[in-house]
């Protein structure tokens, strides 16, 4: 008996079951997000890497306010005997990355109009540029007089440039996984999304780049 | 995708994922997000028995004011691992599971977003919770400084070496903050991109909301800790001066990291309890939801409001005064949307057609321990006032009542009312009662005790104390013991239940949702076709249908 | 009709009644919560006593309102065993909500006005920068009359002892004495990790931040010995770090300083010292490695740290 009555009830409350009612249903639809497609799917995964980028943009935010809260307060903030970094080859180095980043615009733009040479060269350019980049910070790590536990400076420049050049590499290693894949028969035909998503990813360093240059570099 | 449509094509080969007789499927790195949520779920309560005995020797310490039962360092281990194991094994895991089980049935959906990146999340959760385990057993133990690992005491290491109780400490931590930021991309991509056509935000359910209020709040706040976690491993394990004293750095700095995470961390943690309340007060009031859009947007206000309190944490701290005035303004002011949350439900339940079954009376329990611990709360707030309560065991009354009294009544509430929809099996009413009546006497006679012993000055963490605590002590200790026997009845009623319990049917508790309009335990991939949904959540007593789609399920 | 009004009438003075005994019970828990703090030894304990009773009654009224309320809807309002109807659909009220959003608002803002004003007139905390942002902060000079201070007592604090100099008189103390009456300047340090400064009977604590010289200040009204316990968490011995402070006649006070002067420096009594010592002796502890505590201070005045305090 309860059975029923409990069948009855769904009847009612869960499941409209007159088909008439359902064209009024269609117009009130207020978003449609079904049937994930590989289109959907590739949007999906877009839509995850954009939350995980402004995520993992909080842990350089965190770096950025302890090196700023540290600077204030420190009574000796370079090591003894240092005076300040080089600004030239950092400034260096700083253009080639910043220019990277249209660089690696155009070779998306090239692999949307479907012209894979096009991409490929523009695409390992960007790679060239990042690894120059990532060489000039080596260089420049080698000849610095401090290390890393010299002082709230030495950690915090050594932590900075570490953990930025470190998306760096990441970034050049993931252009270089989709340089690979773009000789796969067909691979970029539909979407594109490893492409897209590596892109922004550059972009992002790119940008957090200019802050940390700018806070490290510029700001005495 | 190919994968799945062949295994759509297929429903019948699919085994259900939470019939008793495929047991094995848990143990796999399955991708079946039902099989995920009942893998954290099993997984975070084996822990909470862990550290919930490790709370127990630490109460049978506390029973006289001398430090008589264990050695000083294994006290400080003990509450330094119990605070960590409950909170990085036990409630995140728990409502991870919660969540991943429940979001894709309630918004429509077949799986959640990433399955596989689903998996790799949970199967972090037994390798730091391992880590966590094993530095019980190397020299020099598991990590003493607390569960917040303040510097300079976390930078110590008196063994010297380079593994130790710390490091492993803050390797587990930040495991556990990977794990936490994969669920949370997942979660929340699929609760923006693949709700049912027709479910609109303000069709979803709360619990939904909480979620993904919840989640939100792991993505900005989490990767602050992680920020601070890297520094304090190079000042432990290399000798970089970031939160080291001795060499120029600053430990308060390290408390900001901390807490700016820490204190959010707490609305992860209760944010998806208030979502269970949310949908257990209608269904067992058969009343809607009182004011469900309020509600609904509440939790992201929470959200917003939760990453700028943090330094309440502080107030005794290395902080200026007119940062510990410009918090507790900004502290209090959380209490709004929360007591509006707490007046709905009320309102929910007021006037309503009761049932007092083990989920209501749960649900209602956990509700009257947080309005107590909002009102701890609201003082703890107040500057003035914290100062002299800061640190001891008021402060420890308070987050228990929060995180016991709430929360894992909220647990219980939520795994009694979604047992048959998980299992097909009905859980014993009179098991989950008696489990209730004890649950509920002994986190009142734990927890109360620690507010009067605290107002009185007792420290929290003190291994020893002055004679004249012992009284609440011996309280509080025979309440923590009641509560260790209170899992009895619920472990015997859950395995016995899934073994052996009575047929469930698909809606035993005539509650709307879509997760109730599938078959229980819900098939793989969970919606033949995914329903339209035309109405609001919570319909009681009227007679809208919640979903448009004119074919039955079977 | 008549009885209808008549019934609704009713309803709205049964309501009334209950308010005003939730109101009553609230202010005597309000009272009561004097109790449970210990003796009020410093003047900041009345502000902050007084701050106390407001959110208890306040949060008894709340708390009984709202738990009242929901137990009487479990009692009376269950559903019989085999109706199976729903109950009203009511989704909302939107002046309910107003009301119920805009009260709340309003008693918030009003305990964090009383709490601003109670830390207002505490003024317990001086200067609290790192070492060198301290002379961006520092007063040019004192404005108020009493232009001669003492130097501030000294607070040492370390794994796991403490000790309390007073630079005017060099007398070194395990135990703090303070003038009842007057203005107690301490001025707060660590020399390893976090400590806290914690008088429950003065209501007052501060966190120590080795590296940091605090500036904090209180005034003792009570004779007395107080239990001084350290508050935040400072490792193995970190319950057992505790101390007396007393508070005495400004007379008794002056000639303790003369007698703790003449003294010549002795180790003091130091019970994670001790402890310490006992549990290496011993071949069956069952301990992890420690960080080792301090040697016991040397001192002019040594307490003994088994002496009473109220």
């Amino acid at each position: 008996m309860a059975m029923a009555a409990t069948n009855r009830w769904l009847q009612t409350h869960l499941r409209r079951s007159d088909p008439v009612s359902t064209t009024n249903v269609d117009q009130s639809l207020e978003v449609a997000t079904v049937h994930a497609g590989e289109h959907e799917e590739e949007d999906n995964r877009m839509f995850g890497f954009i939350v995980f980028l402004l995520s993992e943009s909080v842990i350089f935010l965190s770096f950025f306010v302890g090196y700023i809260v540290y600077k204030l307060s420190s009574a000796e903030w370079y090591p003894a005997g240092f005076e300040g970094l080089e600004v030239r080859e950092p400034l260096i180095n700083t253009i080639v990355l910043v220019s990277s980043s249209f660089v690696i615009y155009f070779a998306e733009r090239f692999l949307h109009k479907e012209n894979l040479w096009g991409f490929r060269i523009f695409w390992l350019l960007t790679m060239a540029m990042g690894s120059f980049f990532l060489f000039g910070q080596a260089v420049e790590w080698l000849h610095l007089p401090f290390g890393f536990k010299d002082g709230l400076f030495g950690g915090t420049f050594y932590l900075l440039t570490g953990f930025h050049g470190l998306h760096v590499l990441t970034g050049v290693l993931l252009q270089g996984v989709m340089l690979g894949r773009s000789f796969i028969p067909n691979n970029y035909a539909g979407g594109e999304y490893g492409v897209n998503a590596t892109s922004i990813f550059w972009h992002f360093v790119d940008v957090i780049w200019i802050i940390l240059f700018i806070l490290i570099y510029v700001w005495r | 995708m190919s994968n799945a449509s062949l295994e759509a094509l297929q429903p019948s080969l699919q085994p259900q994922p939470g019939a008793p007789d495929n047991w094995k499927r848990f143990f796999t790195f399955s991708t079946d997000h039902k099989v995920i949520g009942i893998q954290y779920i099993v997984t975070a309560f084996v822990f909470f028995l862990f550290a919930g005995l490790l709370a127990m020797v630490m109460r049978g310490e506390l029973l006289t004011p001398e430090a008589d039962l264990v050695d000083r360092t294994v006290y400080n281990g003990l509450f330094t691992m119990h605070g960590t194991l409950m909170l990085f094994m036990w409630t995140f895991p728990m409502l991870n599971g919660l969540a991943n089980y429940l979001v894709p049935l309630m918004i429509g959906a077949r799986d959640m977003a990433f399955p596989r990146l689903n998996a790799a999340a949970f199967w972090l959760v037994p390798v730091f919770g391992v880590i966590l385990t094993a530095s019980f057993f190397i020299p020099g133990g598991p990590s003493q400084s607390g569960w917040w690992a303040y510097p300079p005491v976390s930078l110590q290491n008196p063994t010297g070496n380079l593994i130790n109780g710390q490091s492993m400490w803050i390797l587990a931590v930040a495991l556990s903050g990977i794990s936490s930021i994969m669920g949370a991309v997942n979660i929340v991509t699929t609760i923006f991109r693949m709700r049912a056509p027709g479910m609109g935000w303000f069709k979803m359910p709360v619990f939904c909301w909480t979620v993904l209020a919840a989640q939100l709040i792991q993505l900005f706040g989490l990767p602050a800790l992680t920020a601070g976690a890297v520094m304090l491993l190079f000042d432990l394990t290399v000798g970089t001066s970031f939160f080291n004293p001795e060499l120029g750095g600053d430990p308060v700095l390290y408390q900001h990291f901390f807490w700016f995470y820490s204190h959010p961390a707490v609305y992860v943690i209760i944010l998806p309890i208030f979502g269970v309340f949310s949908e257990i007060f209608p269904v067992y009031s058969r009343k809607p939801l009182f004011g469900y859009p309020v509600v609904a947007v509440s939790s992201l206000v929470i959200t917003g409001l939760s990453g700028i309190v943090w330094v309440h944490h502080m107030f005794a701290s290395g902080t200026p005064g007119w940062m510990r005035m410009l918090f507790m303004f900004s502290t209090m002011t959380i209490s709004v949307p929360t007591g509006i949350k707490v007046f709905a439900w009320v309102a929910t339940v007021w006037g309503g057609k009761i049932r007092l079954n083990t989920p209501m009376l749960f649900a209602l329990g956990g509700l009257i321990m947080w309005v107590f611990a909002g009102i701890t709360g609201i003082m703890l707030a107040s500057a003035p006032f914290d100062i002299h309560v800061n640190n001891t065991y008021f402060v420890v009354g308070h987050f228990h009542y929060v995180i016991y009294g709430a929360v894992v009544m909220g647990f219980y509430a939520a795994i009694y009312h979604w047992f048959p929809k998980m299992t097909g099996r009905m859980y014993y009413e009179g098991l989950g009662k008696l489990h209730f009546v004890l649950t509920f006497i002994g986190a009142n006679l734990n927890f109360f005790p620690m507010h009067p012993a605290g107002l009185m000055g007792m420290p929290r963490r003190v291994a020893s104390y002055d004679p004249e605590f012992a009284f609440w002590n011996v309280l509080a200790s025979l309440g923590g013991f009641l509560l260790g026997v209170s899992t009895l009845p619920f472990l015997l009623n859950m395995l016995s239940s899934w073994a052996r319990g009575p047929e469930a049917g698909d809606n035993p508790w005539r509650a709307i949702g879509l997760e109730w309009m599938v078959s229980s335990p819900p098939p793989h991939e969970n919606f033949d076709e995914i329903p339209v949904v035309v109405s609001r959540p919570y319909g009681y007593g009227s007679d809208e249908p919640l979903v448009a789609n004119a074919s039955e399920k079977e | 009709m008549f009885y209808q009004r008549w019934f609704k009438q009713r309803w709205i003075l049964v309501v009334i009644g209950l308010a005003i005994a939730d109101t009553v019970l609230s202010i005597w828990i309000g009272q009561q919560s004097y109790r449970w703090v210990p003796p009020q030894a410093s003047a900041e304990s009345i502000l902050v006593d007084d701050l106390f009773c407001l959110m208890t009654t306040v949060g008894s009224l709340i708390f009984f309102g709202v738990v009242g309320t929901l137990v009487y809807s479990m009692i009376f309002q269950r559903s019989p065993k085999y109706d199976t109807s729903d109950g009203p659909p009511i989704e909302g009220n939107l002046k309910l909500e107003v009301i119920w959003t805009v009260i709340p608002s309003i008693v918030i803002v009003g305990i964090a006005f009383a709490s601003y004003q109670t830390y207002d007139r505490m003024e317990i905390l001086g200067d609290i920068g790192p070492k060198s942002l301290g002379m961006a902060t520092a007063n040019a000079a004192p404005m108020t009359a009493e232009v001669v201070k003492t130097d501030p007592i000294e607070v040492r604090a370390r794994q796991w002892a403490w000790e309390f100099y007073y630079p005017e008189q060099a007398v070194s103390s395990t135990e703090l004495h303070l003038p009842v009456n007057q203005r107690a300047n301490l001025k707060l340090t660590s020399e390893d990790v976090l400590h806290g400064f914690f008088v429950p009977a003065f209501r007052i604590k501060q966190d120590i931040i080795p590296g940091r010289e605090i500036d904090f200040e209180f005034t003792p009204i009570r004779e007395g010995r107080y239990r001084v316990r350290d508050s935040d968490y400072s490792g193995t011995y970190f319950a057992a770090n505790q101390s007396t402070v007393v508070v005495e006649s400004a007379a008794a006070y002056q000639d303790w300083l003369a007698m703790a002067a003449a003294q010549s420096p002795t180790p003091a009594q130091n019970r994670a010292y001790r402890e310490f010592q006992r549990s290496r002796e011993n071949p069956n502890s069952q301990g992890w490695a420690t960080v080792e505590p301090a040697a016991p201070p040397v001192v002019n005045y040594a307490s003994s740290d088994e002496e009473s305090y109220e």
